[in-house]
């Protein structure tokens, strides 16, 4: 079998230390260090977070090795240590991507270890030529473009898309935002001023820009009906920000993940971890829809230690207890909701249409969404962009609801007193408010009670599409969790991953816990605990 | 039970409630479909305690594919009570084989200590807006647990049957009672298989 070689890319990060002193020594005997590796030197191995991992995959590396110094020799204590885990957690996230662990390596070396070293590169390299070469296709970082784009035509182009002229001054939007109401210096009313002045591209309204929540609270206020957060959807993507207002939450790991995942040639294995305890028919035409949960778990397991994936095994249960048996996507991918939010339009585009493809290609008629940022990509994203999936897209409650309803079920009692997270793109962007609510009273709780703020009106878990976390967004956190402890109640349920994900990174507050702690567990984990045949 | 046994065997059929519940409708809507819709035989014939309305009220229908000589229920395959003096009136029928149907909320079957099927039609149908549904949304219930007429045909029945312009209103009683009862079938199944949650 004859491959490319010469077209390999293996990237090699090494730790000034140890294996910088080693390869040194390989470097002046003239020793035979495979070509196609590129080398790059950095302070400790520890340093190289997981973004900086995944980054290498996404810009086209075939193989990533981090080269850090052994056991016990690290310079600043905890360097290997560090670089153990990110690249423990980082193999689980190459497996599920389809991009398969075997690709990513971590060496330990002690400085007088030089032959040591070149048999791990030489094996390194040897591996990764017979795998051959990477799924992912890099992208061309920025497209080089004939000519500067218009920017001014474009914001005229979004100005009248979203009809910001109607805007009357009136600073609705500015007291509904919850981001102003934590105090920060940030105001949509202001941000709409701006752009139409000219002021799009400055740096106040591009941080600012990247701030928003795009929670949808203002808009619900607008008289004018002006549709902020797609307004500042469309800003986000008037151009990619520099690294000054560039505000990715984990360093842009998610953003990277999912542009990955935008690789035609990727065959995901999403599903890989699903146990036998549901039952997936793989010819079914109604097709469960998962999303990202496992990623994230793998991602925070060592942080916040969330459970999202539950949600999915959860779901499943669900639906087999009604005898419905549901096909899921073994490659399936992001539906591209975070990206899309994050302005990056042309990588949601990307994702969507290779998903409708797949969609397509297995003939589904029914799409069952448990989480609702992929049902409101599917159902109005989608269509909006000119994407159609030729089948239906129902959120799972409904189905639950319907089953329900026919009766001949109940619930065992639930000791405890409930509260409920809205998600805001069920809640608030969808006008769903009262299909999870319909469940919750079904419950045989001890008490359900809404927080001060609720429905389409609730204030949201703290961020969106993984852009611009910050003090703030913690502050509002807090808020929030208050809220629900002023409830007395003493379980918060949620509908969504990301609520679980970022209200619990909230909680690890080490001076405000005592105040804002308090159980969560999705609607569908109450469910499968409650629910029974009568 | 299966579906094809359950058509060609012989069924007396007694539905009992209070006037003006729409019991003989049921009656009626049963024999049309069965002898309409299925083309089989059918007879259906209906009585009243001293005062109709507010009083007991009775139907009773047979369905057979041979020809009925006699039109009255002596051995009732199933009786259904909308009404605790419906039941009262008539529990001395009940043999060891006739399957009882209740109101769930209406009738407590005092002394019968056998398995039996209950729905709460009245609140079912006091739910949908409609009280006065009731006996369609336990036509439904009784058609889906019995299998003693086609699905098709009573639906068929139904809407030749009710007022003009309240059919799709029936229909969705009758699929209430249909859904129910297929739900309670399947939970029935489940907890005998000792799956009654979701967990196990
Ligand atoms: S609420 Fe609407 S009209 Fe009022 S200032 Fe904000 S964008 Fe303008
Ligand atoms: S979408 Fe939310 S965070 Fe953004 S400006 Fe509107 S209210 Fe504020
Ligand atoms: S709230 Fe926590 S988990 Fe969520 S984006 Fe911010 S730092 Fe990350």
């Amino acid at each position: 079998m004859k491959k490319n070689t010469a077209a390999m890319k293996l990237i090699v990060f090494i730790c000034n230390w140890g294996p910088h002193t080693a390869m040194h020594t390989l470097q002046e005997q003239g020793a035979d260090i495979p070509n196609e590796i590129g080398l790059i030197r950095v302070p400790c191995a520890g340093r190289i977070n997981r973004a900086l991992l995944l980054r290498a995959f996404e810009m086209g590396a075939d193989g990533v090795a981090l080269l850090g110094c052994s056991a016990g020799a690290c310079r600043y204590g905890s360097g290997t240590e560090t670089a153990v885990g990110n690249i423990d957690d980082m193999q689980e996230i190459l497996d599920l991507l389809g991009i398969g662990r075997q690709r990513l390596r971590l060496g330990m070396s002690l400085p007088d270890e030089a032959p040591q070293l070149l048999q791990f590169l030489k094996t390194f390299s040897d591996d990764i030529r017979a795998l051959g070469k990477s799924p992912v296709e890099p992208q061309a970082m920025k497209a080089v473009q004939a000519q500067a784009p218009d920017t001014a035509a474009l914001v005229r182009a979004i100005i009248a898309g979203r009809d910001v002229f109607a805007c009357q001054d009136c600073g609705k939007c500015t007291s509904a935002c919850p981001l102003a109401l934590t105090g920060k210096n940030y105001s949509p009313r202001a941000i709409a001023n701006a752009v139409i002045t000219g002021g799009a591209t400055s740096e106040t309204v591009q941080k600012d820009v990247r701030a928003c929540l795009t929670c949808g609270l203002c808009h619900e206020r607008c008289p004018s009906d002006v549709n902020f957060p797609e307004f500042i959807r469309d800003l986000r993507g008037l151009e990619r920000p520099d690294s000054e207002t560039r505000s990715e939450a984990h360093e842009g790991f998610f953003q990277s993940l999912m542009r990955t995942m935008a690789s035609p040639g990727l065959t995901t294995r999403k599903w890989q971890w699903l146990g036998n305890d549901v039952a997936i028919d793989p010819a079914s035409k109604t097709l469960f829809w998962g999303g990202c949960a496992a990623y994230f778990d793998y991602f925070f397991r060592n942080f916040l230690a969330v459970k999202t994936r539950d949600i999915l095994v959860d779901s499943l249960k669900l639906l087999n207890f009604f005898d419905i048996k549901p096909a899921v996507l073994e490659d399936e991918r992001c539906c591209g909701h975070d990206l899309l939010w994050a302005g990056d339009e042309k990588n949601f585009l990307r994702l969507a249409r290779l998903n409708a493809q797949a969609i397509k290609e297995h003939g589904i008629e029914e799409i069952i969404c448990a989480c609702p940022e992929c049902y409101r990509t599917f159902v109005h994203d989608y269509p909006a962009h000119g994407i159609e999936l030729a089948c239906k897209v129902t959120h799972l409650y409904d189905i639950l609801e319907r089953e329900i309803d026919k009766g001949a079920v109940g619930f065992k009692k639930l000791e405890h007193a409930v509260t409920f997270q809205d998600p805001c793109r069920l809640s608030r962007l969808e006008g769903k408010a009262d299909l999870p609510r319909k469940l919750i009273s079904r419950l045989k709780t001890q008490g359900f009670k809404e927080m001060q703020d609720f429905g389409a009106a609730a204030l949201c878990c703290g961020n969106c599409a993984w852009t611009g976390c910050d003090a703030y967004s913690k502050k509002l956190q807090v808020l929030r969790l208050k809220q629900a402890r002023a409830t007395g109640s003493d379980l918060l349920i949620t509908s969504c991953p990301k609520c679980q994900i970022h209200l619990t990174c909230a909680m690890e507050d080490p001076i405000q816990s005592g105040d804002i702690k308090i159980e969560m567990i999705d609607l569908t984990g109450v469910l499968v605990k409650t629910l029974r045949w009568e | 039970m299966t579906k094809a046994a359950a058509i060609t065997t012989k069924k007396e059929i007694l539905v009992t409630g209070f006037g003006g519940q729409g019991v003989v409708l049921i009656g009626s809507i049963l024999g049309q479909a069965a002898a309409l819709g299925d083309h089989r035989e059918s007879t259906q014939v209906q009585s009243y305690g001293p005062e109709s309305r507010g009083g007991y009220c009775c139907s009773q229908i047979i369905i057979d594919d041979r020809q009925i000589q006699y039109p009255y229920v002596r051995r009732p395959d199933i009786l259904v009570c909308m009404s605790q003096t419906g039941y009262d009136k008539y529990a001395y029928m009940l043999l060891d084989t006739t399957l009882l149907i209740t109101d769930q909320d209406l009738v407590k079957p005092i002394g019968f200590d056998r398995d039996y099927l209950s729905i709460p039609a009245t609140r079912l149908a006091e739910e949908m807006g409609r009280k006065m549904i009731a006996n369609i949304v336990m036509l439904g219930f009784f058609s889906s647990v019995t299998l003693a007429v086609s699905r098709k045909s009573v639906e068929e029945a139904v809407k030749d049957s009710v007022p003009k312009g309240t059919e799709e209103m029936n229909l969705n009683a009758f699929k209430k009672g249909w859904d129910y009862g297929a739900a309670m079938l399947k939970g029935r199944e489940k907890k005998a298989a000792g799956h009654a949650g979701v967990a196990s």
